[in-house]
């Protein structure tokens, strides 16, 4: 291992770093907000849309994101709708994260008692009312271990954004070996940068999940 | 199929040692240093041309998706410039052949830790890369090129933006050229051919520079789209390679060069591959004979 | 549908290398769940040892698996370990050694919570009925905890069988790559065969994936 070496691609991966919290980030951010809209959907069983939303999640849990992307980024621009890589980053990111995401806050929801809301109907909340008041702080803490489990799911699924040219992590280190086959060098920044990424959000994450245990039950 | 079954079991076994070997090493002696293989051990080592001949394969690494240099077929089958020459590697050697698929960022990769004897992939002769391969003599000429849309098309790198990006393929002399030379001009990468040239027909890119031969082969064959520049940089070659000090294979492979060149044997290569795609015009320029490049 | 490139799957024998780089996917999951089963009970039952340092050691492997993409242990695996160690590993080799890692310690912390969540009483009641501790471990606890895991497992294959897409990567040609040979061997004739292909690949995908994990859902209900 070449220490010279591995100063010189530092700043290289600091960039890629950026990039890929930045679409990471975005991805996730549309995925905590597609899945929070489809677990409301289907918690409510609303008609017609029950069924839509039902039919994205089983197609987007089912599939690799790597397909997905390919399909949007390759495939959709041929009849017409062409989007830029950046784009299709956060957005197959979002669709993929959106359908695990629906499925953690579900289970959440699921787990408040009808009991619960019907309390807070007879106390004179309206159905949102008791929603937003009631159930949401609770599904969510409920939530909190799969939601933390999804992020880092997609996190680590940003690996893929390299095959539609977006400069993430994995890229750079691909690209530096390809250019100049210094691959220990490489692999060995690729690494230390994905803890770099991850560690923090595991550690926090930890902390959190004890916290909201700690609000659910007390100790 | 046997054979592959075999294999596969003998590789799930591999694993099942390996991990379980990892697992009780840790579980048991923490106090013994491993880290004295770390620095011996760096290259995969080689094989050599009588081991090649005695396990009866050769391992030749090619492009799956360059057509018209190195494709598959519609059959399925292996064809191209670059694969009609390894077919005559392998019958001249007497042994079968594995193609293994690249991708232009694995070619040094492949050869280094020994995956591959040799790498028939469009391979240009450069100084960086003659540091960690070994090339045998030449079998075509290569410069680089640009191709843009017929309705805005670059003639000079000058005309490209500061917003907009030039598609090129990672691991290609593209790549490592316009990196030096033109720091300025945002790059687009991709990892294969299929995908590069789906991105530049979807209009993701303002141009697509590569090796000449292919910007061409690129702009004769789908509408729309003209070679701005055609040549660019370096006129370079396109050689075999194989593992630095694989003497025996380089040596071997030398020998072929010349004396396929006795029977024209490149003038054939490009009638039977290349002649669809760039007509007569572009024989002479193209083919190099016999490892002699013509000045 | 010309125009979208659908017909190009009809030409030749790509529509069945497309489903043999399908099958190539198919079969690198079902080997390496079979061995991370295996693995993953062992390593499973270490888990609720009690010694610090085993636990330590399984801690940070596990942490690793979590925090680490599948595609970096492959690189890490195909190219890394020729570099360092100097094994050659082919791309299958280390694809199902990747496979395994990732699929042991997954199962393993399965196998963990499952053996967990198994009340202390059934430990009491086999030992009242003068059990030994592998009697116990073997007719009482393991059954439970196999039940438990089976549907876990099934959904670890389709999470495997997605995973595969990435083999891609470090040179395996599996559907992915086929379909992109395709697209590239009849560029001129149909130009828009991107469409097509990849949307027949993704459909594919679904087609594998989705009843195995209807499968595995429907059996976590009837056992739960």
């Amino acid at each position: 291992m070449d220490t010279n070496v591995i100063t010189e691609y530092l700043p290289l991966f600091w960039d890629a770093l950026v990039i890929t919290l930045k679409i990471g980030w975005q991805g996730i951010a549309v995925a905590f907000v597609l899945g929070l809209l489809d677990a409301a959907i289907l918690h409510f069983q609303i008609p017609v849309l029950k069924r839509m939303v039902g039919a994205y999640i089983e197609l987007f849990r089912n599939t690799p994101l790597l397909v997905q992307l390919f399909f949007i980024y390759f495939a959709l621009p041929k009849v017409g709708l062409s989007l830029s890589a950046e784009t299709c980053g956060w957005l197959g990111l979002g669709l993929l994260g959106g359908a695990y995401m629906a499925e953690s806050f579900r289970s959440g929801l699921d787990a408040i008692s009808q009991i619960q809301v019907e309390s807070a109907l007879s106390l004179g909340m309206s159905k949102g009312q008791a929603f937003y008041h009631v159930i949401l702080p609770q599904a969510v803490s409920i939530s909190v271990p799969g939601l933390l489990a999804n992020v880092i799911f997609l996190l680590k699924e940003t690996s893929v954004f390299s095959t539609i040219s977006l400069m993430d992590l994995m890229f750079t280190a691909k690209d530096l070996i390809g250019m100049y086959a210094k691959t220990t060098e490489s692999l060995f920044l690729l690494v230390v940068f994905y803890l770099i990424m991850l560690l923090p959000v595991s550690f926090f994450g930890t902390i959190l999940e004890r916290r909201v245990r700690h609000a659910e039950f007390g100790d | 199929m046997k054979n592959n079954l075999l294999k596969k079991i003998v590789a799930g076994l591999l694993t099942v040692t390996l991990t379980g070997a990892f697992l009780s090493g840790c579980g048991k002696t923490t106090d013994v240093d491993n880290g004295t293989s770390n620095a011996e051990a760096k290259t995969a080592g080689y094989r050599t041309l009588d081991e090649i001949k005695e396990s009866g394969y050769i391992n030749i690494g090619v492009f799956s998706d360059k057509s018209p240099f190195g494709y598959v077929d519609e059959n399925g089958e292996y064809a191209g410039y670059d694969v009609y020459f390894a077919e005559q590697i392998g019958k001249d050697l007497g042994v079968d052949i594995n193609y293994v698929s690249t991708e232009a960022a694995n070619r040094i990769e492949y050869l280094q830790t020994g995956k591959v004897d040799i790498i028939l992939a469009n391979f240009t002769v450069t100084e960086e890369r003659a540091q960690e391969v070994d090339f045998a003599l030449p079998y075509m000429n290569v410069a680089l090129g640009v191709v843009s849309p017929e309705d805005a098309v670059i003639t000079d790198l000058s005309q490209i933006g500061a917003d907009d990006e030039v598609i090129v393929i990672s691991g290609t002399t593209a790549e490592t050229y316009l990196t030096k030379n033109y720091p300025d001009i945002k790059l687009q990468k991709y990892d294969a051919y299929a995908e590069a040239k789906t991105a530049f027909e979807n209009g993701n890119g303002v141009a697509w520079a590569n090796d000449n031969t292919e910007v061409i082969a690129f702009a004769i064959e789908n509408e729309g789209f003209e070679v701005g520049i055609s040549s660019l940089g370096s006129a370079d070659t396109i050689a075999p390679a194989v593992t630095k000090g694989n003497d025996s294979l380089l040596q071997w492979l030398n020998d072929e060069i010349e004396s396929l060149g006795a029977d024209n044997f490149f003038h054939k290569d490009y009638e039977a591959t290349l002649l669809d795609t760039y007509g007569k015009d572009y024989e002479d320029t193209l083919v190099v004979e016999g490892g002699k490049v013509e000045e | 549908m010309q125009n979208l490139g659908i017909d190009v799957l009809f030409k030749g024998t790509n529509f069945l290398r497309l489903l043999q780089g399908l099958w190539v996917s198919v079969e690198i999951s079902l080997i390496s769940v079979a061995i991370s089963i295996v693995l993953g009970l062992v390593v499973g039952a270490l888990m609720t040892s009690e010694n610090k340092l085993l636990k330590a050691i399984l801690k940070i492997y596990l942490e690793i698996v979590r925090i680490m993409p599948q595609m970096v242990l492959l690189f890490l695996a195909y190219f890394g370990t020729t570099r360092v160690f100097g094994w050659n590993l082919t791309a299958e080799a280390a694809a199902i050694f990747v496979f395994c890692f990732w699929g042991t310690a997954e199962m393993g912390d399965l196998v963990r919570g499952s053996i967990k969540s198994i009340p202390v009483i059934q430990y009491e009641s086999a030992a009242a009925l003068g059990m030994n501790r592998w009697q116990t471990h073997f007719y009482i606890i393991m059954p439970q905890t196999l039940r438990r895991l089976i549907p876990l497992s099934i959904n670890l294959i389709t999470r495997m069988i997605k995973t595969t897409s990435l083999v891609m990567m470090i040179g395996m040609v599996e559907v992915l790559k086929v379909a992109q040979q395709i697209i590239e061997a009849n560029r001129r004739t149909s130009p828009n065969a991107a469409f097509g292909v990849f949307g027949v690949v993704f459909l594919l995908y679904f087609i594998i994936c989705w009843p195995i994990s209807r499968f595995a859902a429907y059996l976590e209900k009837r056992w739960a």
